[in-house]
């Protein structure tokens, strides 16, 4: 690509996302436009990958390692640790007459409807030989009824480590009101095992409830050895490499953090692929001044779907992983069992049905050719028209169209009694009914109408679903990025450093002293420049919001309220932000007591508008490539699309549905009444006429 | 495929059935996440649905299957008393007695007509446990009453909203009658927020696809899941079979056990259920209305036929099912018998139909689970005369299956609820919670281990407190299946400040003061197949994590452990 090497020292960028099946590595050089790679991801080492993105680096853009500035890194080491249940061994101390707390869980169940039940809760982090308890007692008013009994905290550890723990997690009851005990148990077994890791709930999440307190605590304890060992490693590899560069990670919330900071919080990088991808959505959004959106990736298996306001993605205060609710905050992302190896199927009343199940990659839609016998969206896409068998994934994988419609015969249409093209749309409109729905619930959750945002198609396969997608909704417009595929390494280009603390502040909002609201954001404020100090960001650099979690009194799923504390009166302006919020989420509001449950500072530095020149140099051909029939929802019989190639459409390129366009990572489809403009920085933005 | 099918857009059917579960899912969402009141929001103790103009249910969003069609007789029950034609918009309709349909008077029926061109097309409801609804005690689900009267208001169907206009007599009425009306209110709003997006939505539909078209396109849907309900009843084997169980007692006779005795006659493509032989109805409040029967079946037969929930759930998948409820019995009570403990009720017909249908496919159901929910309520005033009323809900252990160890401490068949964090129910009352663990031993013995049942220690801190106690299991155990034991028992104990003790016979509503504790367990779930053989590795893990005792592993499994020899 890039061959001419500048006189000086350049500082270089760098962001490389792991994920399953590939790594995305982009660079990013002042005055040069961005460059993107898909390596291999090597399963079993992944930190191999990032040293290896290095010598390609180096290789073929000639980049050499000293000029790496800042390298930026999203990785799947967390959640793949759980999954692959390759965390540490850990042991668990509670309160007396708590330790089966993470065992027993809340005691409902997501398998509704089966009799034959399986267990729940994550036992695996510590099953009841290695959770002990220790005497101490706490009131909900946070006052030491019974004291820490330090013998037996001394008692517990050792046992736990004869056992073979690598790290213990500490869960008391109200430590989040009182941690004095939860403190002072650290110390206590630090005094004897100084290198054991500890985490305190009151550290990890000091909020009430405490089984979510418990399995967050007790997550964080199975991941530091892990992230440790990870980080250091890589860290290792990068100064072996010639790399200087501090290495950042992203954390689920979509900010970075040093790698110190991120040992310490492990627990903080479950979502950090993920969030990534929802960042790169977010840029994208901005580059083009769009700053609501709904940003949909749509994979083989599954659809994750993320809202973005005001061109922040939302942050949700627990999540999923690996089938767990766990309490830690991170990046809205739903997933849909829809994607675009999702089988359609007939009921047995014999109607069409599609997912959840899927074909996956092995052995895929039937048109791969790889023995798949099942009817997949994908199949349907080549029946439709949408895909060019030539032209699959840059042409690396020829496909097979022949099979695409054999299978659709065979598995849909005959049955229903419809043409092969008919079943192939009804099978398009069904798995986007799903998508819309799912979309729907996301934006409705936050009271938001989706008919206002702009909808961003990441993945392979979002741009084929996107315009019609968007009609279902009412949404006019649609950002298809110039490089759909590598949106998550972009992302970590443009993310801020973000540090949050945020601790139990249960106080009715009535008779509530302004005094002591400053006085417990100075001690988070703190907190977060400790952290910031860490990663070695100066204080005039960091910007500093506050949240306060509140309720109604008597309520109990609190919503986020900023805390705006340059108002005049910051608590009454409070207390009306509440009051609309709540309205617009649930759709009623009340002058009735209200409470702050949590307290929240989260402090950021740094981050961007754009990922930069998105490496936008158009290959200066005919952008028309051909044209080609195809079926879309709104037209009876076959139309005739203008199949274009993405890499050669300029910046101001106008262009009408039905159309098609090309690139080597997706296909996007541009349904009629749709107009497509390319945008100067390469990105795509659809309106609907 | 049958003839009628040909007639529609099999893709149509499908866009808007998905769509449907999408309009149920984002009403249920405003249900739960806008109430006030604890046993919603963390109970999980509310449903949306939409029914059909004709009173069948179309899409429901649950999160607790006891509440499966259980709506449909409420619905009759407006339908009957305004015929469509009479409903106008901005009508909203309120009931909760359970001889006009209701299941018990906590949940209250928001019902709200859509219209479409002026004509209602279809009916949006919302259902949910209120935390109070006035009557003898807290909770409103007093173990003793015995006349309806005593567990509340009784609301029959009555218009909440009249063309749009609140009625402001029914609502201070109301107010006047519960113990805390603010919740009460909140959650009646969060109801008829759920309603109304519900109507909006499927206004919305109707505008998109023509309301004759959309409401062909309803009946379709109901027909279909019929269809595919008859076809999942084939895959069972013909015949007729028998289960008896009981639960311990009604409340008010408390030595008297209440007797469940169903018999499921599976024929091709139906299934009927036959209470006979079950007890006359109680004195006490554990009789169930009919649709707490009904939900039981249809719980029942779709975890044995379709566990994953490929069947959509709507009214066709009821049509196959038919109860046979003698009159003035336990699942077919007489006006003003009481109804408030139903659940326990509901919860034992299923496992009684399981217990049927396990004869006819006995590797998909497993041993009796434990199949209790235990509710306490405590309410009451602090000495400075602040009141307080809270809730907790514990589960017990499952069943073991012949492939595998039963679940400790989940909940299981028609309630799905979560239990109150030890910290928020601190929080709320002033009460310590001293204990909230698994009971060693509790699994009932068998190759494979009955799922443990929990143990809890309150302690009463302040001020005057009724406790309103119901347990289940405290003298019917869950029996075990192919050689495994049954599970243990429940129990629970008063332990006055003084040290004096009163043990609990099951319900319960008691005095507590300053001082004094609860001590209670609940029951374990049957065990699988002979104890003996079981691994020897999966007991001894099991005495290392404290879920079987080094005696019990040496007596019912004979296996010698380490802890054992010191």
């Amino acid at each position: 690509m890039s061959e001419k090497r500048p006189p000086k020292p350049r500082r270089i960028d760098v962001g490389v996302d792991i994920g399953g099946t590939f790594t995305d590595v982009v660079c990013r050089s002042p005055g040069e436009p961005i460059r993107a790679v898909k390596l291999p991801t090597i399963r079993g080492d992944p930190s191999a990958a990032v040293l290896r993105s290095i010598a390609y680096m180096s290789r073929h853009w000639d980049v050499a390692p000293v000029e790496i500035a800042r390298f930026l890194h999203g990785t799947t080491i967390a959640t793949n640790a759980v999954i692959e249940r390759k965390g540490a061994k850990i042991g668990l101390i509670t309160s007396s007459g708590f330790k089966d707390v993470l065992e027993m869980g809340r005691g409902s169940r997501q398998a509704l409807y089966r009799a034959i039940l399986e267990p729940e809760t994550p036992v695996f982090l510590a099953p009841g030989s290695r959770r002990k308890e220790v005497k101490e007692q706490v009131s909900a008013k946070g006052e030491v009824v019974v004291p820490l009994d330090e013998a037996e905290v001394e008692h517990a550890a050792g046992q736990l480590i004869v056992d073979g723990a690598e790290a213990i997690a500490i869960c008391f009851i109200f430590s989040f009101l009182n941690p004095a005990h939860e403190l002072r148990a650290r110390e206590v077994i630090r005094a004897r095992h100084p290198d054991l890791m500890v985490s305190l709930s009151c550290e990890v999440d000091p909020v009430f409830r405490e089984y979510e307190r418990t399995v967050v605590t007790a997550f964080d304890a199975y991941m530091k050895p892990v992230v440790e060992r990870y980080l250091g490693k890589l860290e290792r590899g990068l100064l072996e490499a010639g790399v200087g560069a501090p290495l950042q990670v992203m954390q689920s919330r979509g900010g970075l953090a040093g790698t110190k900071v991120a040992r310490k919080r492990p627990v903080r990088l479950f979502m950090s692929g993920p969030a990534a991808g929802v960042i790169g959505g977010t840029i994208v959004g901005r580059m083009a001044g769009k700053g609501d959106l709904i940003t949909i990736d749509i994979g083989g298996t599954s659809s994750d779907i993320a809202l973005v306001e005001g061109g922040r993605p939302i942050i949700r205060p627990e999540g999923k992983i690996a089938g767990f609710s766990v309490r830690v905050p991170m990046v809205d992302v739903n997933a849909i069992g829809a994607g675009g190896g999702s089988i359609a199927w007939l009921d047995t009343a014999g109607g069409l049905r599609v997912g959840p199940h899927s074909a996956g990659s092995e052995p895929g839609p039937a048109c791969y050719g790889r023995g798949g016998e099942e009817a997949t969206v994908t199949d349907a896409s080549v029946v439709l028209g949408y895909l060019d068998p030539d032209f699959f994934a840059g042409g690396s994988l020829r496909l097979i169209p022949t099979l695409a419609h054999e299978v659709i015969a065979k598995k849909v249409a005959r049955p229903l009694g419809l043409a092969v093209e008919e079943a192939a749309l009804g099978i398009h409109r069904v798995i986007n009914a799903q998508m819309v729905e799912g979309i729907r619930l996301v934006s409705i959750r936050q009271g938001v109408d989706p008919r206002r945002l702009t909808l961003v198609a990441l993945g392979g396969a979002g741009p084929l679903h996107a315009t019609a997608l968007a009609a279902e909704l009412a949404i006019g417009n649609v950002l298809i990025p110039r490089h759909p595929g590598v949106l998550s390494a972009a992302g970590l280009l443009a993310a801020p450093i973000e540090h949050e603390v945020a601790q139990a502040f249960p106080r009715a909002l009535g008779g509530l002293s302004l005094t002591e609201v400053r006085r417990a954001l100075a001690g988070l404020d703190r907190g977060c420049a400790r952290l910031m100090a860490e990663d070695r960001v100066a204080p005039q650099a960091v910007s500093v919001e506050y949240f306060a979690d509140m309720w109604y009194v008597g309520q109990s799923y609190p919503l986020e309220v900023p805390l705006r504390m340059s108002e005049r009166d910051p608590l009454a302006s409070l207390y009306e932000d509440f009051l609309a919020l709540h309205d617009r989420i649930y759709g009623h509001s009340t002058r009735s007591p209200a409470a702050i449950v949590n307290l929240r500072a989260v402090h950021r530095a740094g981050g961007s508008d754009s990922v930069g020149e998105l490496g936008y140099e158009p290959t200066g051909t005919d952008a028309r490539k051909t044209s080609r029939l195809i079926r879309v929802a709104a037209e009876r019989g076959p139309v005739l699309a203008e199949i274009y190639d993405r890499a050669a459409m300029v910046p101001g390129f106008t262009f009408w549905g039905p159309a098609i366009v090309e690139q080597d990572d997706t296909t996007t489809l541009v349904e009629p009444d749709w107009r497509g403009t390319v945008v100067s920085d390469g990105n795509l933005y659809l309106e609907r006429q | 495929m049958s003839g009628s099918t040909r007639e529609f857009d099999p893709i149509i059917l499908e866009v808007v059935r998905n769509k449907l579960d999408g309009i149920a899912n984002e009403m249920e969402l405003t249900l739960i996440r806008s109430a006030f009141s604890t046993i919603v929001k963390e109970g999980l103790d509310a449903s949306a649905s939409l029914f059909t103009i004709g009173g069948e249910t179309l899409a429901q969003a649950i999160a607790t299957p006891i509440h499966l069609g259980t709506l449909i007789p409420m619905v009759g029950t407006l339908i009957e008393h305004h015929p469509p034609d009479n409903m106008r918009e901005g009508d909203i309709f309120i009931l909760n007695d359970c001889y006009q349909g209701g299941t018990h008077l906590p949940d209250i029926a928001i019902m709200m007509p859509v219209f479409a061109r002026g004509r209602p097309i279809a009916i949006s409801a919302a259902m949910t446990h209120h935390q109070d609804v006035g009557g003898m005690a807290p909770g409103s689900t007093p173990t003793n009453a015995t006349e309806i009267f005593q567990e509340g208001i009784r609301i029959p169907l009555l218009k909440y909203r009249d063309a749009g206009r609140l009625n402001e007599t029914l609502i201070e009425l109301l107010r006047r009658n519960v113990r805390l009306p603010d919740i009460l209110m909140g959650d009646i709003n969060a109801q008829i927020a759920a309603c109304s997006i519900g109507a909006r939505r499927l206004g919305a539909l109707a505008e998109n696809y023509g309301e004759n078209h959309l409401i062909a396109l309803f009946d379709e849907l109901l027909d279909r899941s019929e269809k595919m309900t008859r076809e999942a009843l084939r895959s069972l084997k013909p015949g007729t079979y028998r289960y008896v169980d009981y639960l311990d007692n009604d409340g008010v006779d408390l030595d008297k056990p209440v007797r469940i005795e169903v018999a499921v006659a599976v024929a091709e493509g139906s299934v009927h259920c036959d209470f006979t032989g079950t007890s006359p109805q109680a004195r006490g409040p554990f009789n169930a209305v009919p649709s707490g029967s009904y939900a039981a079946a249809c719980f029942a037969l779709r975890a044995v036929t379709d566990p994953l929930s490929l069947i959509p759930s709507n009214g066709g998948c009821f049509r196959p099912v038919r109860l046979t409820l003698p009159e003035a019995s336990l699942v077919n009570p007489r006006e003003p018998a009481p109804v408030g403990c139903r659940t326990s009720t509901v919860k034992r017909i299923i496992g009684c139909i399981l217990g049927a249908l396990r004869q006819a496919a006995p590797d998909r159901v497993p041993a009796d689970a434990a199949s209790t929910l235990l509710i306490i309520h405590f309410g009451g005033r602090r000495a400075d005369g602040s009141g307080f009323v809270t809730s907790q809900l514990i589960s017990a252990g499952t069943g073991a299956s012949d492939k595998s160890d039963g679940v400790d401490v989940i909940d299981t068949d028609g309630s799905n609820c979560m239990n109150v964090p030890a910290e928020a129910l601190m929080m709320e009352a002033p009460i310590r919670v001293h204990r909230a663990a698994l009971n060693r031993d509790s699994g009932g013995r068998g190759r494979h281990r009955g799922g443990l049942g929990a143990q809890f220690e309150y302690e009463i801190l302040d001020g005057e407190v009724t406790l309103t106690y119901r347990g289940e299991r405290h003298f019917f155990e869950a029996a075990g299946y192919d050689g495994g034991s049954p599970g243990s028992r429940s129990t629970a104990v008063i332990r006055r400040a003084d040290g004096s003790t009163e043990v609990i016979p099951s319900k319960i509503v008691a005095r507590l003061a300053r001082g004094d504790r609860l001590l209670l367990t609940t029951a374990g779930g049957g065990g699988h197949g002979d104890p003996h053989q079981r691994e020897g590795a999966l007991v001894l893990a099991d005495v290392a994590n404290g879920k079987v005792s080094a005696e019990a592993a040496r007596e019912a499994y004979g296996c010698t452990t380490t802890a054992d020899r010191h």
